[in-house]
């Protein structure tokens, strides 16, 4: 369930602040601030959101819109809470969306219970991971934007 | 995206939204998707797959066609 890289590796900077970033989020459940990932990496706020920055263009991380210190995303585990609320052992993560919520389970390689709702009525769903696979649940996954778009506005996505 | 109980809450999402019916995926391509993306996402070794790539992973759980292509010029002025 941890990110802790090997030590034994030498690893450019960008890679560095993703890896923590992950880390202190499968630890924690919370997206870490530029201030705090930082502190972790004896690195100044500037160089780490220079590095969010980066990574954002490497569509791997998505910056809050109008505060480059703090993370909205880090697929698949969002920065704010969400409908899509997934339940690891004690902790409770959010995801971005229906994808990313299954993406959660995948990346920490645990059970996990996801807990939803239809996207029209609202009623409340629940899927489960066990085992590395999901029960099987009566469900519809709908992709409104083509895949060309999808980071047009991720956040829509 | 978004998860729905059944193809006909989809249908009605679509219509109170006034938007047009997209594909659809079950759970068991949604995994495929989900491990193929994150299974190594806290390693150091992760990245996100590249335009080509997604093209032969949405094909392999059978999703074909330009909707699946990120290169695809057909929806230049889609929501």
């Amino acid at each position: 369930m941890s990110a802790t890289p090997d030590p034994s590796m030498k690893m450019d900077f960008d890679t560095s602040v993703k890896l923590n970033i992950y880390d202190a989020i499968a630890r924690t459940t919370r997206a870490p601030t530029s201030a705090e990932v930082a502190a972790a990496l004896s690195a100044s706020t500037e160089e780490v959101e220079a590095a969010f920055e980066r990574l954002h263009q490497k569509r791997l991380l998505v910056p809050e819109p109008g505060d480059p210190s703090r993370i909205r995303m880090a697929p698949p585990f969002s920065g704010v809470e969400t409908p899509f609320r997934v339940k690891v052992q004690d902790k409770v993560y959010y995801a971005n969306c229906a994808w990313d919520a299954l993406g959660i389970p995948a990346a920490l390689h645990e059970n996990a219970i996801v807990e939803a709702a239809d996207g029209y009525s609202g009623e409340p769903m629940t899927l489960e991971v066990r085992n590395g696979r999901p029960a099987p649940q009566p469900c519809a996954i709908h992709f409104a934007v083509p895949a060309a778009r999808w980071w047009d506005d991720i956040i829509y996505t | 995206m978004l998860l729905f109980r059944s193809e006909e809450t989809v249908a009605r999402w679509c219509v109170a939204r006034g938007i047009p019916r997209r594909p659809m995926i079950n759970l068991s391509q949604l995994w495929d998707l989900a491990t193929t993306w994150y299974e190594n996402r806290l390693t150091v070794e992760s990245r996100r797959p590249g335009p080509d790539e997604m093209v032969k992973i949405f094909a392999r759980i059978g999703l074909e066609g330009p909707f699946w292509d990120p290169k695809s010029d057909q929806w230049q002025s889609a929501a």
